[in-house]
This record gives C-alpha cells, structure tokens and sequence, in this order.
C-alpha cells in the first residue's frame, strides 16, 4: 500500500477565499454566520447563513458563468487554489492517473431552485436551457477534470454532511491501492437559497438567531445550543503518493493517514455513539494509530440537540481517558455547516492546525451542557505541537467518515 | 440599430465574444459557438427579440452559418410575426 501525501490545499469559505485567510479567521475566533439577504429572506423564520464573500463574475467571463452553478464556480476556484499549492504537480504527471472526486449534499442546488421560481413562481415556462448542466450534482466534478485536463477517475459522492470526507477518503484509497498518482478530492456546496433554506427550516435543525449577536448563532456543545447554521463554500485537497511527491520535492502539508467509515443503519436523523465511535476506530486503526496518538480532533460539532452530546459520548468511547486529554472544537460555531463541503473544509482546518501549531476554538461556547465535559477550546485558540489530528463528519442517512492526517 | 448589430451586441455582452469578430461573414464555428452554445443563445434571442425560434440547434446550426445568415434568419422571424399582427409590429 502506497502512503498519501496532502500537497495542496485550495478553500473558498464563509471566512476567507483561500486557506490562509480562513485559518487566520478561525484562530481570530471571528465568525461569518450574519443575517440573510437572499431574495425570499423575509418569509425565512430565521435569515442567517454563513455566505462566502465570492462574486463568481469577478472569477469567470460571462460566457463561462453561465454555465457554472455557484457551486462549481466555489470548486473550481479551491482546485485552481490547491492545484496551484502543490507546485508542479502536473508537470509532466500522466494525466490519465489524476482523478477528482467530489462530494456535494445538494449540488447546483441554486439552479434548481431558480428553475422551480420560474415555474412556479413566475409562472413562466422559459426555463433556462442549461438547468439541468447547472444543477447536476457532478457537475463540480466535471468542470474540474476540464479545466486541467485530468482523464483519470472522476466521481461525485453524496452521502449528506459527511460527502467530502467520503470522497477524500475514496480518493486516498485510489492512491494507496496505485490505481492513481494524484488526485483533487474535497467538496463545494451553495445551499444559501430560499428553497434549500426553507427546506432545512421546515426540519426544525437550524439555529435560532442569538438575539444579542448574529454572529454567536451556533453553539457547538452548548447548554443554549439550538440548532445549526448553514454555511457555503469549498474545500479542495491535493492528495498524491507521498513517493511521488517526495521525488518531485514538494511540500508536503500532512500525511492523510487513515479514514473510517461506518453506517448507523438505525434512524435517518438520529445519529449513534456506536455508529460514529465506529468511524474513528477504524479511521485510528487505518492509520495504525493508538488513541493517545491524536492531539487534537475538528468535530462534526453542529450544534444540535442531537448530535453535540452523541458526538462527545462516541468520542470518549473511542479514546477512552485520552477523550479527556486532548483538545476537540467545532469550527463551524465560525463558519457554520457546509454540508457536503463540511468534511474537506474541517480536514483542512486539521490540517492547518497541526502545520501551524495552533488549535482553533469552539465559538459561543459559554452555557456547559454537563452532558458535553470534553476540552472544546472555548476559550480561545491556543498554541499546540500537533503530531496527529482527526477530523469527523457524519451525516443524515447515518454515513460516519473519520478521517486522520499526520504531520509529514 | 438593425439586427446585426443588435445581435452583436448581446453576443458581446452575454457571451463575451471579442466585438471586432462579430462581423457579418464571421462564421459561428469560428466562433466557437457549438450546438449547446447555440441552445443559450437562441434563448436569449428569444428574449431581446420577442421572436420564437422553433427550429433545433442542430438545425439552426446547418442553416446558419454566418453571423449575417444569422441575423437575416432573425429579420425573417420578425417579419413573420409583423405580418402575423401588422398593427402590434415594433
């Protein structure tokens, strides 16, 4: 089995449009959940959102924009970003041997629903000609693989809020089983519409407004939690054989050490100790690591009732006394939920943490829930020397993904 | 402003073709204007110019070859429409 090596990393988020940016925002503790401006946001119940700061016109000419749902326009901007931090990467690569595998929630969630306004809003049967093309879950994908020419293994994973860690995981294995010699996995999601909204809304998951400070919306681990926040954006990783990267001399940001994948198979919402402490273990065991190894878990973190007190019983089921010891956060009390880019975008968060030797925070987090009695770094980033971290997504349909990355 | 340039000017603008190619001998596969580019830009002449355009792309495509054939072939679809309602004609 050969071993996978990060080489680049690309990030459009709600808190910067590339990766220095969004770390740098998340050791700052600042928060990007704010009030809604979409058009339907007064009929909202609660107008907030984690928006990027993107505006796809600066980044593509007309004719391509409109061609690009808003979720392929975030995705190709992070792999023209992770492509780009991986020097060299394709000079001279068989191009035949780099795939991209994505994973989306929702995909070109913004096309549909501007189509569904159309016909039944506007009561107009002139439906833009490239909705399907726009609203197709690969077409991130696909965009990607054009723009650079990569003829390798292209494919979209939609498993909820657990996708990207999905697909980076399967790309990892492609890797290791030298079926590819690269490969750009992560995930891209733009859920910021009055349909999707809606829809999350009428499922009674997401937060309420904090009345003092929009921004405090999402209480990961929370007495006061209520729910979470949607968020959009895109992360995007380079994943190469770490024999290969070293021949070329590339930076190496992490070594992408193990992936668990486990199924509730018991509720559609309702997540399961055993079924996330499942994930971590084998994600631990891929990776040949004890549970005293990892320094510093990114939790699914959302916020929820149902989730925060699960994920906190299922990690000290998995670490043991170690649970205790080592600092675990939620950085979506920053960034909120990029369902199916939730996973890449905390991976990466992971990732810069231990490059940097800084854990970022959990945000709003001033109620304890004594349900919930881990370290979760509340307040305030603090320095760390990071050798292994986690990163845990898991999902309605009950699909837990947990990767590990160690330094290089 | 005659249709040529009216048509032109929404290629330029919507689909950020260079102005100074947009002459009427310009033949749309140099263009780069393909059969689901065509799709697009029947829509939006649909749109700028209150016309229904009922053939296919592919047939539009074997009909039209040039910008001029183009804009001759939107000039015959509002014609057909003047003449269809000559007092609503604009």
């Amino acid at each position: 089995m050969k071993r996978v090596a990060v080489t680049g990393i690309g990030v459009v988020s709600p808190l910067g449009n590339d990766a220095g940016a969004f770390f740098d925002a998340l050791a700052a503790s600042r928060s990007a959940i704010a009030r809604l401006g979409i058009a339907g946001h007064e009929r909202l119940a609660c107008p907030i959102g984690a928006p990027a700061a993107f505006d796809g016109a600066s980044r593509f000419d007309p004719a391509k924009l409109r061609m690009l749902d808003r979720v392929s326009q975030l995705a190709l901007c992070a792999a023209a970003e992770a492509i780009s931090d991986a020097q060299g990467l394709l000079e001279g690569a068989d191009r035949a041997r780099v795939g991209v595998f994505l994973g989306t929630g929702m995909g070109g969630a913004q096309a549909a629903d501007d189509g569904y306004r159309t016909l039944y809003a506007e009561r107009s049967d002139r439906l833009k000609p490239l909705t399907v093309l726009l609203s197709m879950a690969n077409a991130p994908a696909a965009w990607i693989a054009m723009e650079h020419g990569l003829t390798g293994a292209s494919l979209t994973y939609s498993t909820a809020c657990s996708s990207s860690a999905v697909a980076i995981g399967e790309a990892a294995r492609r890797i290791a089983h030298g079926e590819a010699e690269a490969m750009i996995a992560g995930g891209a999601e733009a859920p910021l519409n009055f349909g999707t909204l809606k829809a999350w809304e009428a499922l009674r998951t997401l937060a309420s407004e904090d009345p003092e400070d929009a921004g405090a919306s999402c209480k990961p681990f929370a007495k006061n939690r209520s729910g979470l926040v949607l968020g959009e954006g895109a992360a995007i990783v380079v994943l190469e054989d770490r024999d290969r990267a070293i021949a070329r001399g590339a930076r190496i940001h992490a070594e992408l050490a193990g992936y668990g994948l486990a199924t509730d198979a018991g509720h559609i919402t309702r997540p399961s100790v055993e079924g996330q402490a499942n994930a971590m273990r084998l994600a631990l065991a891929d990776a040949r690591l004890a549970p005293g190894d990892i320094g510093y878990v990114n939790a699914h973190g959302t916020g929820t009732a149902a989730n925060d007190g699960v994920e906190t019983a299922a990690i000290k089921r998995t670490f043991g006394e170690h649970a205790y010891a080592m600092p675990v956060s939620s950085t979506k009390s920053m960034h909120g939920h990029l369902l199916g880019a939730a996973g890449a975008l905390e991976l990466v968060a992971a990732i810069l943490a231990m490059e940097r030797g800084v854990v970022p925070p959990t945000a709003h987090l001033k109620l304890r829930d004594p349900e919930c009695d881990l370290d979760y770094v509340a307040e305030g980033a603090r320095r760390a020397g990071l050798g292994a971290v986690m990163s845990n997504s898991f999902a309605f349909g009950g699909t837990n993904a947990a990767l590990v990355a160690c330094a290089p | 402003m005659s249709t040529l340039e009216a048509l032109a000017a929404l290629l330029a603008k919507e689909f950020a073709l260079d102005p100074a190619r947009l002459v009427p001998s310009a033949r749309l596969e140099d263009l780069e204007i393909d059969s689901l580019r065509m799709i697009e830009i029947a829509f939006a002449v649909e749109d700028a110019f209150g016309v229904k355009i009922a053939d296919e792309p592919a047939e539009l495509m074997a009909r039209v070859k040039t910008l001029g054939d183009f804009a001759a072939y939107v000039d015959g679809l509002l014609a057909a429409r003047a003449a269809r309602s000559p007092e609503g004609a604009t």
